[in-house]
């Protein structure tokens, strides 16, 4: 449903990416893997829009490389930031009722509710966004919002740092929920290998801007160029 | 789940006596706005009221592309301007029903406003200081367009504000009810947009743009949108204007005043709010008028600066922000939810 | 037509340098800050009655204005920049219009001790007439624009080798980094506020010895100065200069050609035909967008 191609992005003088292609099917989860700086992040910046890519990157057969951000979202690709933005001075209800009224172009009451439920954001749904919730909760709210423009890929970024073991796990189900629950497809960034083995069937790493790896997470964290860079930054 | 049902069953009648306070508010002060013509205010007095609240119909549309828009103007009289001369000229040289003119006169100033789509990109201050500059440009053409405006000398022969039904629109207690309907009408409006989703996208646009544009918002066409809208209401009370005081010339209509004085007002009256524009002009003009005027003849905006200068610094929210500070109960949820969405 | 043409380019170039001053002041408090400090036209206005209050007052010179002008004018830059530094929340749009409103006050202020009548130099001397082959200009033009050279080289060489011109280039590149090298902003803040004010008070001097001044004339040498840092960037001397000339003789070739009522819409049509078309500015890369 997603195709890459030749995908690019330099900042002034510095490649962020160079030369990326893959393909993610209907359905998929897919681990995006790789050291800090490995373009993880420009790559979600340049498949939502937020930053201008060379190359070619089409969504469900259409060409995007070059929609601008609103459209991409409303055209299905939802996605998180590392760092959670809400919308500031919204309620946790508005921040989706905004999200679902422009983002899915309609509005429905039992939906955002539905969201609300399965992200365990309801005791907050009227609380100050910004303000009144604590940083795992804004973690949620950033995945609430991006299911309420009704996306059919979801790119999410690094969701499950900072959990501890326990509630990385319920929080791995909860997507694996998410997935079955809203027909998703869902790209994400983590780190940790055994998340990567338990959630998804497929990962891609990136290095220095390249990829260098494909295949199942079993292929891919045994290929030896991926454990060079990941013992690289391990000491790092 | 039994924390939520509890909140939205204490809500929702909560949300009902909000609604019966804000008519209550809403009826109280129509009320006493229109106190003046039942205890016979003298010709002078509705004067002034009647030029201060054509100010809070500018300073609402200033305060609304502010507010919502996220853009600070510095040259409202272009609309203002601009909405005077189209319905003087469409009424004086085409013979269009004045009232009809009038808000025809907005609609040419919000084609006007299309001039300055491209200065949207730009960012506070250089969005301010272009509009600044339109204003001035609009100001050199009406004088050097002659053929058309008049030039320098201006226009004196149009048609001032009609009879409806036996109300004479045209002396000082007509015009009073007019200015004040169409104040109500855009407050109104405003406060439905406000409200809408629109409006929440809008509010959560200025402080976190990019978020916002990641759901599927496309924050040019709302903010294009909220400066069509704001160019349109100032170009009505711009056209209201020119009827009720029967001449127009370049330096009055597009006046450095039109655009200085809204924003005092607003900023006065606190332009996050829907009532602090309105009520600010009221207070702001009526102050420079009867009592500046009266204790500096020549340079009384020197106090209105310093008015401006104390607002900013001492309570940036305006008069409606410390209303809804000091005065939580009287204000009660509705204004102090009202400020958490003005912070 | 052609000496015409010539002698607009002439007298251009000589009001341009003094505008270069003013928008210089305006660069510097933005470059240390990031506001537009929307009072500095009625800083540079006040420096202008102080001259004419030591000429009419003491019949000396308007130069020896310039020690006056200083005092005062930097005293008010300071109080205005202490102002704007109390300043904390949605800085952006608060500062433009707490400053917008103190020019409101320093205009008013102005009226009321000055009245509104139209002011000039009263010294022949200064407004003599001296030519450079076909080119003629006023002897205090001449001065003005001597003047102005030498501050301006004077502003260059004190940015690029003193402590202080190092540590203001720091905090108006990154903020966060100059305090890391133990840069104080506030302290950088002042000094920025204190030499626009000292700027303002030498273009204040000039601009009544070669024009005339009035209380609108503050409001008009703000908006003159921040066209000047949209033609081009606010980031280096030179380029300020030439952008300060280009307008100076856009201004002084409306006036030749067409007529004097048009001089204000040429800086306009300049400056946004620029915003619009040349975003960057005329000589490099300066952010303006949202």
């Amino acid at each position: 449903m997603l195709e890459l191609d030749a995908v690019t992005v330099r900042f002034g003088g510095l490649t962020a990416l160079s030369g990326i292609s893959f393909r993610i099917a209907q359905g998929e989860i897919l681990g995006l893997v790789g050291p800090n700086g490995a373009g993880k992040t420009t790559l979600f910046n340049s498949i939502s829009g937020l930053v201008k890519a060379r190359g070619r990157i089409s969504f469900n057969g259409r060409e995007v490389t070059s929609l601008p951000l609103h459209k991409r979202a409303r055209a299905g690709i939802g996605r998180t930031f590392q760092i959670p933005q809400p919308m500031h001075h919204l309620t946790v209800r508005e921040n989706l009722a905004v999200a679902q009224v422009f983002g899915a172009g309609r509005y429905d009451e039992k939906r955002i509710d539905e969201i609300l439920a399965v992200m365990e954001l309801s005791h907050k749904a009227d609380a100050d966004a910004a303000t009144a919730l604590a940083l795992q909760e804004l973690k949620r709210l950033e995945i609430a919002k991006a299911l309420a423009t009704e996306p059919k890929l979801l790119l999410l970024d690094e969701v499950l740092a900072g959990l501890e073991s326990n509630a990385k796990r319920s929080f791995m189900l909860k997507l694996k929920e998410l997935h079955a629950l809203f027909g998703l497809t869902i790209v994400i960034v983590e780190h940790d290998i055994e998340t990567i083995s338990g959630l998804c069937t497929r990962a891609v790493v990136l290095n220095f801007g390249q990829l260098i790896a494909d295949g199942t997470p079993a292929e891919v964290f045994n290929n030896p160029a991926v454990v060079e860079s990941y013992t690289g930054t391990a000491h790092a | 789940m039994p924390v939520t049902s509890n909140a939205s069953a204490q809500a929702a009648p909560a949300a009902a006596s909000q609604r019966g306070r804000g008519a209550l508010i809403g009826a109280g002060l129509l009320a006493l706005a229109l106190l003046p013509l039942v205890a016979g205010a003298s010709p002078y007095m509705l004067g002034l009221l009647i030029s201060a609240l054509i100010l809070a119909g500018l300073a609402l549309s200033w305060a609304l592309l502010g507010n919502l828009g996220g853009m600070v103007s510095f040259g409202h009289a272009a609309f203002f301007g601009v909405g005077a001369y189209g319905s003087a000229l469409l009424a004086g040289k085409l013979g269009v029903p004045v009232l009809l003119a009038i808000p025809l006169g907005g609609l040419i100033a919000t084609v006007f406003s299309l001039a300055m789509l491209p200065a949207l990109r730009l960012s506070g201050p250089y969005f301010a200081l272009a509009i600044l500059a339109y204003a001035q440009i609009f100001r050199i053409l009406a004088t050097e367009l002659d053929w058309l405006t008049g030039g320098a000398a201006g226009l004196q022969r149009y048609p001032g504000l009609p009879t409806v039904l036996g109300f004479n629109l045209a002396d000082r207690a007509g015009s009073y009810v007019l200015v004040l309907a169409c104040v109500v009408v855009f407050a109104l409006v405003y406060m439905a947009l406000r409200r809408s989703h629109v409006g929440t996208a809008l509010r959560a646009i200025a402080d976190s743009e990019d978020a916002t544009r990641v759901v599927g918002v496309n924050a040019t066409v709302l903010k294009t949108w909220m400066l069509l809208l704001s160019a349109f209401i100032a170009g009505v009370f711009g056209a209201l204007n020119a009827h009720i005081i029967g001449f127009l010339e370049p330096d009055y209509a597009f006046s450095g005043i039109w655009s200085v004085m809204p924003i005092i007002a607003a900023v006065f009256g606190g332009y996050r709010s829907v009532l602090g524009p309105i009520f600010g002009a009221v207070v702001i003009y009526l102050f420079d008028q009867v009592i500046a005027k009266s204790l500096i003849p020549v340079g009384h905006q020197i106090l209105l600066g310093i008015v401006l200068a104390i607002m900013v610094l001492l309570a940036p929210n305006g008069l409606s922000g410390l209303v809804a500070r000091f005065l939580p109960r009287l204000a009660g949820r509705g204004l102090s939810n009202a400020e958490k969405g003005h912070a | 037509m052609t000496e015409l043409i010539l002698q607009a380019l002439f007298s251009g170039v000589l009001i341009g340098s003094v505008y270069a001053l003013v928008a210089l002041g305006l660069a510097l408090a933005f470059g240390a800050m990031r506001i537009i400090n929307l009072a500095h036209g009625e800083l540079v206005l006040l420096a202008a009655y102080m001259a004419y209050l030591v000429e009419s007052r003491t019949g000396l010179d308007p130069y020896f204005a310039i020690p006056l002008a200083l005092v005062v004018v930097a005293a008010a830059s300071f109080v205005l920049f202490l102002l704007v530094d109390r300043i904390k929340d949605h800085r952006e749009l608060n500062s433009l219009i707490l400053t917008f409103a103190i020019g409101i006050i320093l205009t008013n202020a102005i009226l009321l001790v000055f009245a509104s009548d139209v002011r000039t130099t009263a010294s022949p001397f200064l407004q003599d007439a001296v030519s450079l082959g076909d080119l003629f200009a006023m002897r205090s033009e001449i001065i003005a624009f001597v003047l102005s050279l030498v501050l301006m080289g004077a502003l260059w060489w004190w940015l690029k080798s003193s402590w202080y011109g190092r540590a203001v280039r720091a905090v108006s590149s990154n903020r966060g980094a100059a305090k890391l090298m133990g840069i104080n902003p506030t302290r950088i803040e002042t000094v920025s506020f204190l030499v626009a004010g000292a700027l303002a008070s030498f273009a204040g001097v000039a601009l009544y010895t070669m024009s005339v001044v009035q209380p609108a004339t503050g409001h008009a040498l703000t908006v003159k100065a921040f066209i000047i840092t949209v033609l081009a960037g606010v980031g280096s001397i030179p380029g300020v200069f030439l952008g300060a000339v280009l307008l100076g003789v856009t201004e002084a070739l409306t006036v030749t050609l067409a007529s004097s009522a048009l001089q204000e819409l040429a800086g306009m049509v300049l400056f946004l035909l620029v915003l619009f078309l040349m975003p960057n500015g005329l000589f490099g890369a300066r952010a303006r967008r949202g």
